[in-house]
């Protein structure tokens, strides 16, 4: 930032409208007002600040001029504002803020609202552009909480290098420095990375690993399981195909051919019966499941009985329609076809079911309702005797089937016991292949059923894999992002620590640098020093800390030499606009630090008064003096007139 | 029950009876279970209760098995009616849909308890015990 000018209306003691052009060129860097104490530098100098920061610069009182406030008329308008241009990084910038009041009648002034506030870029072709973001862009510039460093007061001047000061000169590197940001951003990090720890702790763990190994294990079962399964049904085949080879051989043997015949008989008789006797329990099964209505035929009843009782009592019509009665009363005619005449019993009779009748819905619903459970009855009959007949049916079956199977057994036996060996030995291999058959049935079955027991455990384990599987994506991510917030707070941490002391020997270098070019006892002071702990420290020539015995002069010095050392180092562009900068010095250190501060700032403004420039420090600065003013009071007006003296 | 109340249009049981219902329906052999659907075994549960004059009201969680529409029109649908107004003496029950769920809902409730008693726990194949309780 380099000021180019500034213009007050109405601030404090500046009535009207006043300008003053601050100096900016390479040769001649200096802008000197002079100003007797109270003629108004304070003023000026929080003008600056205000203009760009607004209030909370300092305690800055009223702004508004209070000869603008006796001059205006009751319930007039009073406007203050306070304008500045500048440059920074090439562009050009347009700053304005400023308040209004209200002259009340009792001579104060009333505020309307907040102040304004713009910024405008001038562009290339001359215009200006509204800046949406004033505040923000004022900061970027340069930033509020660094601003003292540059705009800044005499009398404290000397703050850096009083002996309690590490904590100042501390916090003034991690401003100037952004090391602020970094040490923000390691702080931030670390709280994420503790956040995502306790996040890791509550989330599941090992869970995916059991249930894993608990499915590997399952569907290991499963396989051989299946395996197995298969196994026994080419067992099954093998068995049943030798069954079939037995039983063609015995077919062939003459002396038995006829019982193999009889037996291949009752064979296919036995699957026929026992199709149909499937057949037959599944009818038995249909006609039970659906029987449930025999159970309640008392309650049915029940409700016939109500519903009837309210027909008789004429609340239900008897089948009769209400628009069937509603068309008897209109011809005036009976149901058997005799007229009747108006009030006969008749006639009364047919009103007496029209108001009784019931309304539309539920006149149908109790008429379909008791048609239809009047027919529950006998259809209860129906299904009773149905289920009889089947179960009959049944009965015969299986009776059928014993006989049949005791058939077979009896031509088994009788060829087991034949005198013909091969038909004994074929017999018995025959019963051992067809026990073997039930053996892999049974195998069959109970392997079938481990097998869907499997497989629904399978599904269940997938439903819980699949929720393990999403609890632990998010303990990696979880892993993942508390690795990454705890290394990079570790190399931030470590990147602040170097950053820092790099700075702070740079910063210590530049300022001894410096001290040395404005100190006027530069053989006593041998070296000037920034320790980790950012104590600045001078060391006398003995080689020992000088900074206790400093006087005030000195420390200003030291103060000074470290302000101007941060503004060289940081390489800011900003002006350094020093308010009674040499109020304490002496003859001499004013004399040094005259000669060497113009080319230690890239634009200086000192608000002095006269007995602060004169003489050698006068000279001094006149070469590089490029703009000069006078602040003149007129004590008959208390108002300050800005007065151009170069 | 007011007009207002929107009408209901499934059939809930409590949750604890649940696996009951699953146990009579679930499973390929007919001679150890014997129903083919859900609406059957409540139709039966309603059909046991009613008879024996058991209710229960339902406590637990109220699970939804099936759709109104699912009752055959020609025998369920008549025969919850009738049961509905026996329990309540009012005809006008017939036009409150809601009334009457409520009703069978809680003889189900009580009559599902007493199937599963003669159904598994008594002597014989489950389809046979079944048919032995047809009068």
């Amino acid at each position: 930032m380099k000021l180019e000018r500034i213009t007050l209306e109405n601030f404090r003691q500046y009535f009207g409208r006043q300008r003053l052009d601050f100096a900016k060129d390479k040769q001649h860097r200096v802008t000197v007002i002079h100003g007797v104490n109270g003629a108004g530098k304070t003023s000026l100098f929080l003008a600056i600040n205000w203009c760009l920061y607004g209030e909370g610069v300092s305690n800055v009182g009223e702004l508004i001029s209070k000869e603008a406030i006796k001059l205006a008329s009751s319930g007039e308008n009073v406007e203050m504002s306070v304008e500045l241009s500048f440059t920074h990084d090439g562009e050009r910038y347009l700053v304005k803020r400023s308040r209004h009041g209200t002259k009340m009648f009792d001579g104060s002034i009333q505020v309307n609202s907040a102040d304004e506030f713009i910024v405008m870029r001038i562009l290339w072709d001359g215009q200006a552009q509204t800046i949406k973001n004033p505040i923000g862009t004022i900061n970027a510039i340069l930033p509020s909480n660094i601003r003292s460093y540059f705009l800044f007061d005499g009398e404290k001047i000397d703050g850096f290098a009083k002996p309690e000061a590490a904590k100042e000169v501390k916090e003034a590197i991690y401003l100037v420095f952004k090391l602020e940001t970094l040490d923000r951003a390691r702080g931030h990090l670390e709280t994420a990375a503790s956040d995502y720890r306790k996040e890791l702790k509550t989330a599941t763990s090992g869970e995916l690993r059991g249930l894993l190994d608990e499915d590997e294990k399952a569907r290991e079962e499963l396989k051989r399981k299946e395996d197995r399964k298969a196994e026994i049904g080419i067992e099954l085949d093998v068995a049943r195909r030798k069954v079939a080879d037995i039983e063609q051989r015995l077919r062939e043997i003459q002396n038995v051919r006829f019982l193999q015949q009889q037996r291949d008989r009752i064979e296919q008789d036995l699957k026929v019966r026992r199709a149909e006797l499937e057949d037959v329990q599944n009818q038995i099964r249909d006609i039970t499941t659906t029987s449930y209505f025999t159970l309640v035929q008392p309650v049915i009843g029940r409700a016939l009985h109500l519903l009837d009782e309210k027909r008789e009592r004429g609340e239900i019509p008897s089948n009769i329609r209400r628009q069937f009665v509603e068309d008897l009363i209109a011809e005036m005619r009976c149901i058997c076809g005799r007229p009747f005449t108006d009030g006969s019993p008749e006639h009364l009779r047919l009103l007496r079911i029209i108001d009784n009748t019931l309304p539309g819905a539920l006149e149908d619903e109790v008429l379909d309702i008791s048609a239809t459970l009047r027919t529950f009855n006998g259809r209860a009959h129906r299904q009773r005797d149905d289920l009889t007949i089947h179960m009959k049916r049944r009965a015969e079956l299986v009776d059928l089937i014993k006989d049949l199977d005791a058939e077979a057994d009896d031509i088994g036996r009788r060829l087991k016991d034949s005198p013909l060996e091969e038909v004994s030995r074929l017999e018995l291999q025959r019963q051992s292949f067809l026990a073997d058959i039930d053996r892999y049935n049974t195998d069959t079955g109970s392997l079938a059923r481990d097998i869907d027991s499997l497989k629904e455990r399978i599904s269940q384990l997938e439903k819980r894999i699949g929720q393990a599987r999403k609890n632990e994506k998010k303990e990696k991510l979880l892993g993942i992002k508390f690795d990454l917030a705890q290394r990079a707070a570790d190399a931030i941490k470590d990147m602040y620590q170097t950053y820092a002391d790099d700075m702070r020997l740079r910063i210590e270098a530049k300022t001894k640098e410096i001290f040395k070019l404005l100190i006027w006892k530069d053989s006593h002071f041998q070296d000037v020093r920034l320790s980790p702990d950012f104590d600045l420290e001078v060391i006398d020539r003995y080689g020992r800390p000088a900074r206790p015995e400093l006087s005030a002069g000195e420390r200003q010095v030291l103060s000074l030499s470290f302000i101007t050392a941060m503004s060289r180092i940081s390489e800011e562009e900003a002006p350094l606009v020093m308010d009674t900068p040499f109020g304490r010095l002496s003859s001499q250190p004013r004399n040094n630090i005259t000669k060497f501060l113009p080319d230690l700032a890239d634009q200086l403004v000192l608000l002095v008064t006269d007995e602060e420039l004169r003489d050698q420090a006068r000279a001094n600065l006149e070469p590089r003096i490029g703009r000069e003013y006078r602040l003149q009071f007129d004590s008959k007006t208390s108002c300050t007139r800005i007065e151009e003296v170069r | 029950m007011t007009d207002a109340t929107p009408e209901r249009d499934t059939v809930a049981i409590d949750s604890m009876a649940h696996d009951i219902y699953k146990q009579l329906t679930e499973g390929g052999n007919m001679l150890d279970v014997p129903f083919k659907t859900m609406k059957d075994v409540f139709m039966w549960a309603v059909c046991l209760g009613a008879q024996q004059g058991q209710k229960m009201p339902l406590t637990g969680k109220r699970i939804s098995i099936f759709r109104w529409a699912q009752f055959d029109p020609q025998i369920d649908v008549p025969l919850l009616k009738a049961i509905a107004i026996a329990e309540s003496g009012d005809v006008s029950i017939l036009l409150r849909r809601n009334d009457i769920l409520n009703i069978i809902e809680e003889y189900a409730n009580a009559g599902i308890y007493e199937l599963r008693a003669r159904i598994f726990d008594e002597f014989g194949q489950p389809l046979w015990n079944l048919v032995s309780m047809v009068p």
